[in-house]
């Protein structure tokens, strides 16, 4: 998260960090929810849930930053 | 006859989802008297950093029953469809299976398992389509969803890949709902435990916040898995974290 709050587009935790991904959305003002099928985090409002991320093998990547 | 639709790479961050254009195509499919559509299926391909694509790489595919003079009809909607509301930038594929006729289903199905494993090719997709006898072909940009569309067609036929699109309407959470009344329902197949087993009708099911199935054996399966509370019922539905490997 702290990367993400520093303007990296890497997220640092790995594709199932859920707590850690919501905390990120919370703080972010590009969030915007993607299409349902693509949502997997419980949160509604979760980096993984973004429409801005990109899925990489071992995490995501914020496309906004 | 019964064939399978599938799309892939029709979005670009900003526009409609690959499900959308799945919907609004197997929607026309009705509306043009063609035949009746079923429930759309997401599909998890291979992340890689070798493969182009937008933000996930998934393959949405739905399976129809049509008359037999209509196929044609739906492949030229379809193709014009993609061609005319994919996203700018996109590589929008499309594949549409005929099913009963398939040459050998064994190799789409086997496409679709490899393109979750391993990198492959137009070329690799454009030839396999050629040997099976499925209609395959791009819309736009690179036409690389080709790919993901042969592999989506292939998973769904397999029958035990992804999740469905759209969420089952329970009720609010925390509501308790019976696996009798969940097999009812039209949108739900059966209702089984994360490790494969069936439920008794009688068992019982607390409602958890959107509730989604899974694609097993052909059927819409609901996951259930053990209650977190001590009280009430033994089961719940599962959180969609539980399902995003399906």
């Amino acid at each position: 998260m702290e990367q993400m709050e520093a303007g990296l587009p890497e997220f640092p935790c790995g594709t199932e960090d859920w707590l850690t991904a919501a905390r990120a959305a919370a703080l972010c003002v590009a969030f915007s929810p993607d299409v349902e099928e693509e949502q997997v985090a419980d949160e509604a409002r979760s980096c993984y849930n973004c429409r801005y991320r990109r899925w990489s093998v071992d995490s995501i990547t914020c496309c906004k930053r | 006859m019964r064939i399978l639709v599938s799309i892939d790479d029709t979005d670009d961050l900003e526009s409609r989802g690959t499900g959308e254009l799945a919907s609004l195509i197997a929607a026309d499919i009705e509306t043009n008297g063609w035949g009746k559509s079923s429930f759309i299926t997401r599909h998890q391909l291979l992340v890689h950093p070798d493969i182009p694509y937008t933000s996930h790489n998934s393959a949405m595919c739905f399976a129809a029953e049509i008359r037999e003079d209509a196929l044609d009809k739906v492949i030229a909607h379809a193709s014009s469809f993609l061609a005319r509301e994919s996203a700018a930038g996109s590589d929008p594929g499309l594949c549409v299976a005929a099913i009963d006729g398939l040459a050998a289903p064994d190799e789409i199905m086997a496409f679709g398992r490899r393109a979750k494993e391993s990198v492959l090719t137009k070329d690799e997709a454009y030839a396999a389509a050629r040997r099976l006898g499925v209609h395959l072909s791009e819309h736009g940009g690179t036409g690389q969803g080709v790919i993901g569309a042969l592999a989506g067609a292939g998973l769904r036929l397999g029958g035990n890949d992804g999740r469905l699109k759209g969420a089952i309407p329970l009720g609010p959470p925390g509501g308790v709902v019976s696996v009798a009344d969940l097999s009812r329902r039209k949108d739900v197949d059966a209702v089984r435990t994360l490790d494969g087993r069936p439920l008794d009708g009688n068992e019982m099911v607390r409602v958890g916040e959107k509730v989604k199935t899974v694609m097993l054996e052909g059927k819409a399966v609901l996951l259930v898995s053990a209650a977190a509370a001590a009280d009430g019922p033994a089961w719940q539905t599962c959180p969609r974290q539980q399902l995003k490997r399906y």
